[in-house]
């Protein structure tokens, strides 16, 4: 192997596998960055088991300056140090050359690394795609839905389907998160409808690293899949996630289709009012806030109240508000973070009682997303 | 050595049969029966333990934290009674208001059972004798039921004093009584003596506070550790710990100490199902849920490792997820040769049970 290539452009190439790349791992070899060299390109691989990313570079792009004397494969271990002898050496340009027994050589401008590399026959394979079950979507729709998601995912690995995203793809892209206290919801049209439908669990974990890598851009990305890996393509990358295995719990019929009083609030005044009353029940043992409406008396109050800490009350300024009176007590963290993806749209808070969840949607286009939140039981 | 105030008055309330009282309370055709207060084994399948039960099924030698399928065989005609928390916590509401009528003063150990310091109470009543008294008909005319009174001047001697006698009982220890009072008391029946430390005071030839009063501090300290120091005291009728409204419990927990080590993994599960059954039983019966488990191993060659495991949600009360949890962290801990003298469990990050978040039913299809 032997190539010389622009530094910058290498730089961006390798920033981008090394989110995959961990420097803890049960596989030693994956501490490594594989390095494939073709006649036209070349790629670059991370992976730490449960992610992999794979980059290339392309001796069509101009800015590359890539030039390949000789192609082969190998893997530079630990990835992290020879990232920082790249990111550090003086020229605009820098040349690799490996000789026998994967001895290779760094060179720009007046500096020289020799540094020992591996044999990549002892990297594991990335899987193979079926391309059947694939669909496109806009980078920045793909970025909502993992961000609207994501938060309902459960950080406990006692149930581990719990801990990623179930999607439902056929006429509709449907993705579900719940930690079985709360739920979000995101359904989102397909252009091209798949032809059978398929339905996988993608760890949460996977999805937030993923929407670090994407832009708000309209940009399509690829999502195909294969039995238990799924590749998100975008650009030159190459995203692969394992999938969790095991049957995702039902959760169509959870969502309540009645509702007995509903609130209408601007989400960024109702989640500023529930950071406040958070305040006081973190400090507390039990974090719990209540909220008593009396559509009658045009009144919503937002209250906490614990006996070795104090009290908080606030009276909300609801757009609208109609149905029961009702009190019902939970935890403000749920409601935070299902708010805070709202952002400052008008959302609809709807209630059946105070033993059964409770429901967010946004006004505007209410049959795209939801988000449901189970009450405190107070005696 | 401190000095004793000689002032302060303590009532120690104990309520008697509390849950199963109020189950017949509000059942009266029960009160002739044996009555366990658990869930139905033949409902449950065998599982769950028992909550308290009744002087009746106690006669059968049924008690708190046995497994109910135990207690039915003990006792097959008893009747079994799913407990009712939410009705025991307003009972209890309503006899911390009464205390209140007396003094502000209060520390409450479980829903059953609190002291009261009457050093100056509301009611300007300056015999204690005559306050308890007023105490348990107040009691008695509200809510129908009875308690046990221990009045002295320290904790734990009231505590003494309220189980001397039961039910309906009241026993006051006073300064010049402490001192006979503790000489004639089993070792057994002083806290904190357990099976395995009465075994080793029977060694050293202790069998009542007579013989342990006899022991000088430096050879209980040598003998028992801080337990020791505590003796020593308790045995002297020194006790200061203050009374402390709204006391917090912090955690709950049991070890065992074994005088045959643990080595197999089956009687190292079993046991950690026995500590589990007695701490969800203790968090039961004080409505208390928490997010850390800690167990707590000490090898036979006297090296302790304790390791916790926190969740983000409340672990249930319920023995075979603490179970599961403590054999989850047990996996974590080396074994080694020689195996186990001590096993313990506790339950931490503790918080009101009367606070629950509601779950969604998730069900594979």
């Amino acid at each position: 192997m032997n190539f010389s290539i622009n530094r910058v452009a290498f730089i961006k190439a390798l920033n981008v596998v090394q989110r995959a790349i961990s420097a803890k791992t049960t596989i030693p070899i994956l501490t490594g960055l594989k390095i494939d060299v073709t006649d036209h390109e070349i790629m670059l691989t991370g992976s730490n088991a449960d992610i992999s990313i794979q980059t290339t570079i392309s001796t069509a792009n101009p800015d590359n300056e890539l030039q390949i004397q000789a192609t082969g494969s190998l893997v530079l271990s630990p990835a992290r140090f020879f990232a920082e002898i790249v990111k550090k050496l003086p020229d605009r340009e820098l040349q690799v050359d490996v000789a026998d027994q994967y001895q290779t050589t760094i060179k720009s401008g007046n500096s020289e690394f020799n540094i020992n590399g591996l044999d990549a026959n002892g990297y594991p394979h990335l899987p193979e795609i079926d391309h059947e079950h694939q669909i496109e979507l806009p980078a920045k729709l793909l970025r909502e839905v993992i961000s609207q998601t994501v938060i309902a995912v459960s950080k406990q690995e006692s149930r581990p389907i719990l801990t990623g995203v179930h999607f439902t793809l056929e006429k509709h892209l449907l993705a579900v998160a719940t930690d079985s206290h709360r739920l979000s919801q995101r359904e989102v049209e397909l252009e091209s409808p798949l032809t059978s439908p398929a339905d996988f669990v993608i760890p949460g974990d996977s999805l937030k690293e993923l929407s670090r890598m994407l832009d708000d851009e309209e940009d399509l990305i690829k999502l195909s899949l294969s039995e238990n890996q799924v590749l998100f393509t975008f650009g030159e990358t190459q995203f692969y996630s394992r999938l969790l295995e095991g049957n995702y719990p039902d959760t169509s019929r959870l969502i309540p289709n009645s509702s007995d009083t509903k609130v209408q609030f601007a989400a960024g005044e109702l989640l500023a009012a529930v950071e406040r009353a958070s305040l006081l029940s973190h400090e507390s043992r039990n974090n719990v806030i209540k909220l008593t409406i009396k559509p009658a008396d045009k009144q919503v109050m937002i209250t906490g109240n614990s006996p070795d800490v104090g009290k908080v009350e606030e009276n909300l300024e609801p757009q609208a508000l109609s149905g029961n009176d009702l009190e019902i007590s939970f935890n403000p963290d749920y409601l935070r973070e299902a708010l805070r993806v709202f952002g400052s749209v008008p959302v609809e808070v709807a209630f059946t009682s105070a033993l059964r969840p409770f429901t967010i949607k946004p006004l505007e286009r209410p049959d795209e997303f939801i988000q449901l939140i189970t009450p405190v039981r107070t005696f | 050595m401190q000095v004793q105030n000689p002032l302060r008055k303590i009532i120690h309330v104990d309520m008697d049969a509390f849950f199963a009282s109020v189950v017949e309370r509000e059942h009266p055709s029960l009160q002739t029966k044996p009555l366990v207060i658990a869930k139905d084994p033949n409902l449950t399948g065998g599982r769950g333990v028992v909550t308290t039960a009744n002087y009746r099924a106690r006669q059968f030698g049924i008690h708190s934290a046995m497994p109910a399928e135990q207690a039915r065989r003990l006792c097959p005609q008893a009747v079994f009674f799913q407990p009712d928390f939410t009705l025991f916590r307003m009972v209890s509401d309503q006899i911390h208001q009464i205390f209140h009528e007396y003094t502000d003063q209060i520390e409450s150990v479980a829903l059953d059972e609190a002291y009261l310091d009457i050093t100056d109470n509301r009611m300007n009543v300056d015999n204690p004798v005559w306050l308890a008294h007023l105490l348990q008909s107040e009691i008695w005319e509200k809510t129908h039921l009875t308690c046990s009174t221990g009045i002295s001047y320290c904790k734990f001697l009231a505590k003494e004093a309220s189980d001397y006698q039961k039910p309906a009982g009241m026993t006051m220890i006073s300064e010049q009584e402490a001192l006979p009072f503790l000489k004639r008391l089993p070792i057994q029946r002083f806290r904190g003596v357990g099976k395995q430390t009465s075994i080793k005071m029977e060694q050293l030839g202790i069998k009542t506070g007579a013989d342990l009063y006899q022991l000088s501090e430096a050879l209980l300290i040598n003998q028992f550790g801080k337990l020791g120091y505590i003796l020593y005291r308790r045995v002297r009728g020194i006790d200061d710990r203050p009374v402390i409204g709204q006391r917090l419990r912090k955690s709950l927990g049991k070890e065992e100490t074994f005088r045959h080590f643990l080595t197999d993994l089956f009687t190292i599960q079993t046991v950690l199902s026995r500590l589990a059954k007695e701490v969800c039983s203790g968090l039961q019966k004080s409505q208390l849920h928490g997010k850390t488990l800690v167990l707590k191993v000490r090898y036979a060659d006297f090296t302790m490792r304790t390791r916790r495991l926190t969740r983000s949600d409340f672990f249930a009360n319920d023995v075979d997820e603490l179970q599961e949890a403590a054999m989850q962290i047990l996996t974590t801990l080396p074994s080694k040769p020689g195996g186990i003298r001590l096993l313990g469990l506790t339950v931490t990050n503790l918080a009101n049970l009367h606070f629950t978040n509601l779950t969604l039913p998730l069900e594979v299809k």
